[in-house]
């Protein structure tokens, strides 16, 4: 009896040692000019963590939901704020990993903040997944902690110009392009992969449009473009300057016939509520798809819309998944402990039906990138966003050309 | 007086290791970082009174020099530091000559602009990594990459440049240059008219202040690994040097340091305890701070505490003189 | 034709500029303050009017009043309870306590409204109008011809009425001005009062066409510290060409040479005329 007494509480020790909750820090911009991007990706990430957590079991089929692996343990989400600034992003993960012992990082939104931000994870040996930033060389460092879920410029530019083709396949004419990109890494990354794509593809580049980021007036980019006359415009904009964008192109009553939107600003909760009524049948990228009533992406979004208000956009959605998927693996890696979490990151192999993106799976190389990222294109059909292109995931048909106001 | 000092020099001296972690070195680092540059514009800004407003020219300099070094020659990034302080002191001729002409307001914005300049073209021209910027060795390949694990050699290698320059502004301060550039700030045509020769001084203080504020680049990319346009040349780093120096007293030896050993860990800790919050809790503080000091202390912090070291030997003297009577 | 549309564009936001920049000079020329938060100005302008829309439904005749009154209001709440105890301090602590109001401003307005981006309704000032071809929108032609107005507004008021008189009196001289019986702080504390209701209703006309964001005052003010010095340091005239001048050289650069840079372009116009004629474009000669 005595033995038992004893066997049995060394057993609820055993399981209460097993029950450790494992920690992970967030760095995003949550002060700064993307802090709106910040804020939006922070209740995203607190909802994962929440549904992760087993707070929400009607959403079912995300992987590592339970955390069953952890024996009861939890995830517990610290934010810290690095202001876009590549330094702060250091320091700011250092105090993660030393003061609040996080064993894993995810971040950082901004491609600067992230190439500094990981060089600090590295060398402190704990796993950082990216969930969304694009500049390429991020990874192919030689590092062993950085993993990227999301796409990148690359494949973005190959989505646009297979979209196209298939566009001029319907009869509209589509051979001339322009791209109008804002100046820093992410707009130059995205427009130089898509100069490249452009001639491999046999397509005209008509204009070539870089301009500055928070700018006060956009209409001589748009009086260029009107001169310019091309069948497709490509915008890559931050919010600011993507309402600046729509509003001028109706303020100088001119439609493009085929509007492209590279996710960021377009992706904003607050691009269709200021200028949606007036940018109808603008094409956004977006591995997000809220999908039919009752799909788990839908109810994903109803969890997020009961919490901000807003309808989950895709940058936030990117950096959710990248939450499930640094779930998943520590969850599989049944410990907090950081390399123990980078193993099983290294061997993820998650199929499309267990994640909320579009991706085709995820699934890292050597050098931490998600070979199996992938993106849809989405339309601006009224009040929101609907999947039109690659056929096999569209849920509305596309509308061509852009109507706008 | 001189057992304060000590204490405060043993402080420094033994800081990381009376702390706990990496993030308080590390956070010990940015201060004497910050210090150098302060501590650099100061020279210019302080001492001369000639307040530039886009000495993160000389910064973007510094920082792009190493790693533009490591990234196009595969050298170890402190193989550009020096080259950095060249080209920063050529551009503060080129600029500095026809600038110094003005005066003032005018003079402040034109450093501005002429910053700002830098920081648009250097974010288009791809050989230094435009937008995107540039990277330095993420994992050392020799010890003479300086890219340590540890905050700790990144601190004692700034506290040794910084003592090094406050030493020669020490130095200088009692010398005859000193001597010239505090009346040039008083007002450049008494100073001329006492036989000051003007503008050679004024370049003087600009070629020291940008060589040192050059260094404090190189050491940042040193110890950061990355560099942008906007962290290198962006307005904001040349507000901050002068922010920093205002708020400990500009043109005192020790306000730069005293500035940024205030302003630097307030800015973490309400960082590090709000930022995560995500609603600007940080900057409504640290604004805040900044305006009451600004408001209540105009002279900066070392004037209060010359104030109160006067008001505490006057105290003591009527002590002394009561007890003789 | 896309050359004149090129110009008008860059003429209707000169005028703009001009307003917001008119307040910015008054001050700096008048006691020599650099106002790091003018920015900031505008944006609370432009929130009171994203409040009074959303929640009282008024419209531009209401907000831009309650913008201008509200900003009078804090401009001389301002220079109560901080410029005058800094103003003759040295340079350094103004730039200061400036620089740390718009931080704190800034993020109130982000505490308050967070970082979302916002905007007004189109349907308040709808409408492009079509002279020759030449598009127009109504939002920017209303906010281009009240900035114009209200520009010359504020040169008159400082030339013929005796509170402009006495203001400027006390910018030439505080000490005589004091003699004559004049109260230079009520003077002072009324130009800040005027920069701020410039600024405000500068931001109250902005927001018709543009997006509202706490951030939205940094991208406006170093165009304003170029107009100004560009101009000439107090002079209302000089802000209002200058403005007009850098909005057309921004839009036909932009046009020209390119969006990237067309900053270039203001930058480098500026350092030269700084450095062939320091005293600005109207600015008296050994300012």
């Amino acid at each position: 009896m005595k033995r038992l007494l004893v066997a049995s509480i060394l057993a609820l020790f055993a399981s209460a040692a097993a029950a450790e909750n494992v920690k992970v820090g967030a760095l995003y911009p949550l002060s700064g000019n993307a802090a709106s991007a910040g804020a939006q990706t922070k209740a995203a990430i607190e909802l994962a963590v929440e549904i992760i957590n087993g707070q929400h079991p009607d959403v079912k089929g995300m992987p590592g939901t339970g955390l069953p692996g952890l024996n009861g343990g939890k995830i517990e989400v610290t934010f810290a704020d690095h202001q876009g600034n590549p330094s702060t992003g250091q320091s700011q993960a250092l105090r993660l990993i030393q003061q609040d012992k996080v064993t894993a990082l995810i971040g950082a939104y901004q491609s600067s903040v992230t190439f500094a931000s990981t060089a600090v994870a590295e060398r402190y040996g704990i796993p950082f997944v990216v969930g969304d930033s694009v500049a390429a060389n991020i990874t192919g460092r030689g590092f062993k902690y950085v993993f990227r879920v999301t796409p990148v410029a690359t494949d973005f530019a190959y989505n646009y110009l297979d979209f196209l083709k298939d566009v001029a396949a319907t009869g509209q004419p589509v051979k001339n392009l322009a791209i109008v990109y804002e100046n820093t890494d992410y707009g130059t990354s995205i427009a130089d992969t898509l100069r490249k794509v452009i001639k491999e593809r046999g397509f005209e580049l008509t204009a070539d449009i870089p301009y500055n980021a928070n700018t006060t007036d956009v209409s001589s980019q748009v009086l260029q473009l009107k001169d310019k006359k091309p069948d497709a415009v490509i915008f890559v904009s931050y919010t600011a300057d993507t309402i600046l964008y729509m509003r001028t192109l109706k303020q100088l009553d001119y439609r493009p016939p085929v509007v492209i939107g590279d996710d960021s600003g377009f992706s904003d909760p607050a691009f269709i509520k200021n200028v949606g009524t007036i940018s109808q049948g603008a094409v956004n990228r977006s591995a997000w798809d809220i999908g039919k009533p009752g799909s788990v992406t839908a109810k994903i979004n109803e969890l997020f819309k009961a919490k901000t208000g807003f309808d989950l956009d895709d940058t936030s959605g990117r950096n959710m998944q990248a939450m499930f998927v640094l779930a998943d693996a520590i969850n599989r890696a049944g410990s907090g402990k950081s390399d123990a979490i980078r193993d099983a990151l290294k061997v993820t192999d998650l199929k499309p039906d267990q994640l909320m993106m579009g991706y085709k799976g995820v699934k890292f190389d050597d050098t931490g990138q998600n070979t199996l990222a992938a993106t849809y294109l989405i339309q601006l059909q009224g009040d929101q966003y609907v999947a039109v292109w690659p056929a096999r995931s569209a849920t509305a048909k596309l509308q061509i050309p852009y109507k706008g106001w | 007086m001189r057992w304060l000092g000590i204490v405060i020099g043993a402080a420094f001296l033994l800081y990381p290791w009376l702390v706990t972690d990496d993030f308080y070195a590390r956070t010990g680092a940015d201060v004497l970082l910050a210090a150098i540059g302060a501590s650099a514009w100061n020279i210019l800004g302080g001492y001369a009174g000639q307040i530039s407003v886009g000495h993160a020219m000389f910064f973007g300099i510094g920082a792009y020099l190493p790693l533009l070094a490591y990234s196009h020659m595969g050298l170890p990034p402190v193989a550009g530091v020096p080259l950095a302080i060249v080209i920063s002191l050529g551009f503060a001729i080129v600029v500095g000559l026809p600038t110094f002409r003005l005066h003032g307001h005018y003079f402040s914005m034109a450093t501005i602009a002429v910053a700002e300049l830098v920081r648009i073209v250097i974010g288009n021209w791809d050989f230094v990594g435009a937008a995107t910027g540039l990277m330095g060795p993420a994992v050392s390949r020799t010890w003479l990459d300086l890219s340590f694990r540890s905050p700790i050699p990144y601190y004692y290698l700034f506290l040794a440049v910084l003592a090094g320059l406050l030493l020669l502004t020490w130095h200088l301060q009692r010398s005859r240059m000193g001597y010239y550039w505090r009346a040039i700030r008083a007002g450049e045509r008494p100073a001329r008219s006492l036989g000051v020769r003007v503008a050679r001084y004024k370049l003087y203080a600009l070629l020291l202040s940008a060589a040192f504020t050059s260094l404090a680049g190189s050491l940042y990319s040193l110890m950061v690994g990355f560099i942008d346009p906007e962290s290198g040349f962006g307005i904001l780093r040349s507000v901050e040097m002068i922010i920093i120096a205002a708020l400990g007293g500009a043109g005192t030896l020790f306000g730069p340091l005293l500035g940024a050993v205030l302003l630097i860990p307030l800015q973490t800790v309400t960082n590090s305890l709000f930022g995560g919050g995500g609603s600007g809790l940080t900057y409504i503080i640290y604004g805040g701070i900044i305006v009451v000091l600004a408001r209540f202390e105009p002279g900066g912090l070392l004037d209060l505490w010359r104030r109160a070291s006067q008001w505490w030997s006057r105290r003591r003297e009527t002590v002394t003189v009561r007890h003789a009577a | 034709m896309t050359f004149i549309q090129v110009i008008a564009g860059g003429l209707l936001l000169g005028a703009v500029y001009a307003l917001f920049s008119s307040g910015l000079t008054l001050i700096w020329g008048m006691m020599n303050v650099i106002n790091f938060a003018h920015g900031e100005f505008v944006m609370i302008g432009m929130y009171l009017a994203f409040l009074i829309v959303t929640y009282l439904h008024g419209g531009p005749l209401a907000f831009g009043p309650a913008a201008t009154a509200f900003l009078f209001l804090l401009g001389i709440i301002v220079y109560y309870s901080l410029i005058r105890h800094v103003i003759r301090g040295p340079m350094l602590a103004q730039i200061l306590s400036t620089f740390g109001l718009a931080l704190f401003l800034r993020y109130l307005a982000f505490f308050i409204f967070s970082a979302n981006f916002k905007t007004l309704p189109e349907d308040l000032l709808p409408g492009v109008l079509n002279i020759g071809g030449i598009l127009i929108g109504v939002p920017q032609l209303v906010a281009g011809i009240v900035a114009i107005v209200l520009t010359v507004g504020l040169h008159l008021l400082l030339t013929r009425t005796a509170v402009g008189s006495q203001l400027l009196a006390v910018a030439e001289d505080r000490q005589a001005a004091m003699l004559m019986g004049i109260r230079p702080d009520r003077m002072q504390a009324i130009a800040w009062g005027l920069s701020g209701a410039g600024a405000g209703i500068a931001g109250a006309l902005i927001a018709t066409f543009y997006y509202i964001s706490p951030t939205v005052g940094e991208s406006l003010v170093l165009t304003g510290f170029v107009v100004v010095a560009l101009g000439g340091f107090g002079s209302v005239p000089g802000a209002l060409v200058a403005g007009l001048v850098v909005g057309v050289i921004q839009s036909l650069s932009a046009y020209r040479f390119g969006p990237v840079n067309k900053d270039v372009v203001v930058y480098a116009l500026f350092v030269l005329i700084l450095w062939v004629r320091p005293e600005g474009l109207f600015g008296k000669a050994g300012a």
